[in-house]
């Protein structure tokens, strides 16, 4: 993400222009943005015009600042649509009609904010961060299933998924065993060639239980020889096989969790939030009482002081009520001031997924509070 | 004619027996005055021949059963107000049977079976199990809905539902009845045809006659740590039997020297592809069948490494009983047994969450320990503990001490003079002495789907795997579902032989006719065009959590297996955890299970699957949740939820 211009005080209003780069820039946008915010961008509006011969509407090309009432994110197709009323003066629009700005990739736009609080600088402060990027590519894949990701810094997207049924290979069959095996490489090595780009991500990963990923591995490079297809050729060295228990979205988690891959992302956001949700699952299988989840339990835990690590998504601060929001800013203000770490995990990526599944806010705390159990969640 | 046998309602015959002390759980809704009417067999009047619960017209003679009816097919607690329902509808009966038998071929029909739904909406308030009178209530479905079999139940429900919750409403079973006539007729299917279940009647060729076959079938997996020697074992078998031909052998033989690999000769016998022969391992099951004295054998050799512990739950789940095989050698038994990695534990646990109670522990490669008897004593000590805790009983487990290389006590009493200290019968044996599995010959037709090949050359589809119910024979319909298409049975083929039927128990190739090869998948199941299986996202399971690290909290992702299916699934809620001893809720909507407990939880899946309850059919309504390469929890489906 590219800052082009920077006017906040911290804690007080703000004015930035920024231009998004990618995907992940976009995510980071839509954590940014709240309800009440100023945004201005160039957009387009359908506008009738009294012409002769009849009325004419035409596209018309114009800046528009609009007072953001909803958001909604598009990640397939990296778009974020914010909607809501005109606030700047417009030969076209009238003030107070509503609008819906795209913003999209490479597409500047000033965002004006009334109180730059602490997180909100924060996600500032990592878009224009360029270094620290996951950016991985991992083909999580078993006997008639490969499903091909793309782990941003805090985005993970779904490139493709393949399906296809192999027969189980013993007698007559076996003929037909192989030719639906060849069938169905042929197939993720094309997702792989399509969606995988070499110059954006740091490695590839091949991921499966069994020997598939040997056999994909050895196809895969076959095929590069053969069809000359130089990004993998040259960068062969950048894939790593790793070793899983299912093809399924969720080992993913134990992809980033393998020490060859770790070792490749271990300054990364994800590689953190990985470790981090690992911890809290050890603790709670090891000692239940010192670890808890929801939102009445750790708020409990933190009246006692006894939060420890603080595990929240990003999706508690995108509610629209502001004063939600400030409760959770504040508990992890208070979390962090109490000397406890309070990690933000991005619900997009595989751990902040799972996360969300446990009502989105958990906690490893200091002293095991075994009455918890006895209080309703 | 052989005693129908009943078997149990809850899936506590299986778990009973776990050392966590789950014990024999009674529903606790039953009333006790319900206890002596539990699942027994009736006295026909007539012919005095004892006839099962779910019979609802003597087998012999036909006729229609007596106005005290008993409890329906699976719930005991209706059985007292039915009695009092069944007064009232006797007379009805002959009208309300005319209709129904204008649209099935099932000849004799117990309307009376219909009475009963009523009284059962009544009732199910009372009936936690009846949860498809309750999704019916509840969702107000009609008869189009994909349900469960239970179609009697269903009628009424919707019945009662559309007519506002009356219970004795004859003119509104009478529409309902009107109503599956009409759909009957319709060639696509419609799954949720109100067929009472216990409509269904054999014909007379899906009973097995006592002359016509005299071997009875016995499935066998093989199971056990990896490099135990399990495809040894099997090609050995097959080889002293007769399976295998001098020259196959030694071609085998040759072959693998070549490669390298000559001590795995007789393993080629079953790993038959390139890849299971260049690595020395098996990955998926290889069935193969050879006949003993008394059975004839159908041989599950399953994986036994880490990774394909799924393949071996999609082979093993056809398995009636087991073998599990045990390196007897110095280090080798010790990382079998050991909980993290090794297998021995795990694949004895799924076996006996398979239903299988009986077992056969063959101590392989004692040659490699010289024949010790210390060694093996060693062995059963250590193993016979824990396979207590798992639940298998001591009197129907067999310890034998083999070696598949050396070819002693496989068929024969053991030559080598070291053995000479054993005195008990060879595996081939004691094989023979397994106790004949209980067959489901008069339910409508089940059949999961193990494998599917095709065979482009002339277009044909085969669905492989095990009959769990019914029948089948060349040219009877079956509905192939998910996808719900009816296809007609081209042939069918038994051990590399066409043969003319196939009944509960064998295991089969079904070759289909007017169904595209593409609707056909691996974990579908085949069954009666009138008695679809329900397929659902969203169920309602009792699970067991094995002795695992991982506890599972709501939300967590794991890998749900349900005979030959895997998707992978979400636990949604978790209602309650269950106190072991009793079975009683002990907590309601707990934090999150942990190794040892039981508990009940609702789960959704990426994709719907082929499910039944478990009450109804055992070999569909066993679930296994496996994650991050272990086994976490085993369980029964108790409700399906929703589609």
């Amino acid at each position: 993400m590219k800052v082009l211009h920077r006017d906040v005080v911290p804690n007080g209003p703000g004015v930035v222009k920024l231009v998004p780069v990618d995907s992940d820039d976009l995510w980071l946008v839509y954590n940014l943005i709240a309800t009440g915010d100023r945004v201005m961008a160039v957009t387009f509006r359908k506008v009738l015009r009294a012409k002769s011969g009849g009325k004419n509407s035409e596209r018309v090309a114009m800046k528009l600042e609009i007072e953001v009432e909803a958001m909604d994110y598009d990640k397939e197709g990296a778009v974020l649509r914010i909607k809501g009323k005109n606030i700047l003066q417009n030969e076209y629009v009238t003030i107070g009609a509503f609008h819906t700005l795209q913003l999209q990739l490479c597409r500047p736009f000033v965002l004006t904010k009334e109180t730059w609080d602490s997180l909100a600088l924060d996600v500032l402060h990592q878009a224009s961060d360029p270094g620290a990027t996951a950016d991985l590519a991992v083909v999580l894949m078993q006997e008639g299933l490969a499903n091909i990701l793309l782990v941003g810094r805090s985005v993970t997207i779904t490139s493709s998924r393949i399906e296809a049924s192999i027969p189980r290979k013993h007698g007559p069959a076996i003929v037909g065993y192989e030719s639906a095996l060849k069938t169905f490489f042929e197939n993720v090595v094309q997702a792989f060639i399509k969606h995988v780009d070499f110059n954006v991500i740091r490695c590839a990963v091949i991921a499966s239980p069994g020997f598939t990923k040997d056999q994909f591995h050895r196809h895969l490079l076959l095929e590069a020889e053969r069809k000359q297809v130089r990004p993998i050729i040259e960068n062969k060295s950048r894939i790593i096989l790793v070793q899983t228990s299912s093809g399924y979205k969720h080992s993913l988690r134990e992809v980033l969790d393998a020490p060859s891959v770790m070792k490749m992302i271990k300054d990364t956001k994800a590689a953190e939030e990985v470790r981090t949700f690992r911890d809290f699952f050890d603790m709670l299988s090891n000692d239940p009482a010192r670890a808890c989840y929801g939102p009445k339990h750790v708020g409990i835990a933190h009246e006692r002081l006894a939060v420890q690590t603080l595990l929240i998504t990003d999706d508690l601060f995108r509610s629209s009520d502001v004063k939600t929001r400030q409760k959770y800013e504040d508990l992890v203000k208070e979390v962090k001031k109490a000397g406890g770490i309070a990690h933000i995990f991005s619900s997009m990526h595989v751990s902040g997924e799972e996360l969300a599944q446990l009502t989105g806010i958990a906690a490893i705390l200091r002293i095991p509070l075994p009455d918890l159990d006895d209080i309703e969640m | 004619m052989p005693r129908k046998v009943n078997y149990g309602v809850d899936y506590d015959d299986d778990y009973d027996e776990y050392d966590y002390g789950y014990e024999v759980e009674d529903n606790e809704e039953t009333p006790p005055e319900q206890e002596t009417i539990k699942r027994s067999v009736w006295r026909c009047a007539v012919c005095t021949y004892d006839n099962d619960e779910t019979m609802s017209s003597c087998d012999i003679c036909g006729v229609l059963r007596g106005p005290l009816l008993k409890n329906l097919t699976y719930d005991e607690k209706r059985a007292g107000f039915n009695s009092l329902a069944a007064n009232i509808f006797y007379l009805k009966s002959s009208r309300v049977h005319s209709i129904v038998v204008g649209e099935d071929e099932a000849v004799k029909v117990s309307s009376k079976r219909l009475d009963s739904s009523d009284v059962s909406t009544a009732k199910d308030k009372h009936n936690r199990l009846d949860e498809i009178t309750f999704n019916m209530q509840s969702s107000g479905k009609s008869l189009l809905s994909l349900m469960p079999k239970e179609r009697n139940v269903m009628v009424a429900n919707s019945s009662s539902s559309r007519n506002g919750g009356k219970a004795h409403d004859l003119a509104s079973n009478l529409k309902n009845i009107s109503f599956s006539a009409e759909s009957g007729h319709s060639n696509d299917t419609n799954p949720g045809r109100a067929n009472s279940y216990a409509q269904y009647k054999p014909e007379k060729w899906m009973l097995p006659g006592k002359t016509e076959h005299s071997l009875a079938q016995l499935n066998l997996a093989i199971v056990g740590h990896v490099d135990s020697g399990k495809s040894t074992l099997s090609g050995r078998l097959l080889h002293l039997l007769g399976r295998i031909s001098q020259k196959d052998m030694q071609k085998y033989e040759k072959e693998s020297k070549l490669q390298g690999k000559g001590s795995f000769a007789y393993a080629w016998a079953l790993d038959e592809s390139a890849e299971e022969r260049e690595r020395g391992i098996t990955m998926t099951v290889a069935v193969a069948y050879f006949d003993s004295k008394i059975y004839h054998v159908v041989v599950l050799d399953s994986p036994g490494h880490k990774d394909f512990v799924p393949n071996m739950i999609t082979g093993a789940t056809q398995a009636d009983a087991a073998i599990l095989v045990i390196d007897a050698s110095i280090g080798s038994f010790e990382a079998g047994m050991d909980g993290t990695k090794g297998q021995t534990r795990e694949h004895a646990q799924l076996i006996r969450s398979f239903g299988v109670d009986q077992l056969i522990v063959a101590v392989n490669k004692m040659d490699v320990v010289d024949y010790s008897k210390d060694r093996f004593d060693l062995i059963i000590l250590q193993l016979g503990t824990f396979l207590r805790s798992c639940g298998f009983k001591d009197s129907s487990v067999s310890w034998i001490p083999l070696s598949a290389a050396k070819n002693q006590n496989l068929v024969s009493a053991p030559s080598d003079f070291r053995l000479s200290w054993y005195h008990g019968p060879n595996l081939l044996d004691t094989i023979d002495s397994f106790q004949p599995p209980p067959r489901d010959f008069s339910k409508p037709l089940l059949m999961p789907i193990c494998d599917v090949i095709k065979s482009s050359s002339q277009g044909q589809v085969s669905a492989c795997g095990k009959l769990e119910a019914g029948a089948l024979r060349s040219g009877s319909k079956v509905l192939v579902m998910p996808s719900a298409i009816i296809a007609t049975v081209r042939s069918l083929e038994r051990d590399s032989q066409p043969c003319t039927i196939g009944r509960a128990g064998d295991n089969v190739a079904v070759s289909l006719h007017g169904v595209d090869a593409n609707h056909v998948l691996a974990g579908g199941v085949l069954c009666h065009p009138d008695f679809p299986v329900a397929f659902a996202k969203h169920l309602e399971l009792k699970v067991l959590v094995l002795d695992v690290a991982t506890p599972i909290l709501i939300g967590s992702q794991l890998e749900f297996h349900i005979h030959h299916a895997k998707e992978s699934a979400r636990v949604a809620r978790i209602s309650s955890l269950l106190d072991s001893k009793t079975g009683k809720v002990a907590k309601k909507a707990p934090r999150c299970i942990v190794a040892k407990q039981s508990a009940v939880v609702e789960v959704t899946l990426h994709e719907a699957v082929c499910v039944e309850e478990f009450s109804k059919c055992k070999a569909l309504g066993r679930v296994f949740l496996r994650t991050l390469g272990r086994t976490v929890a085993v369980g029964i489906v108790t409700r399906i939820v929703e589609v």
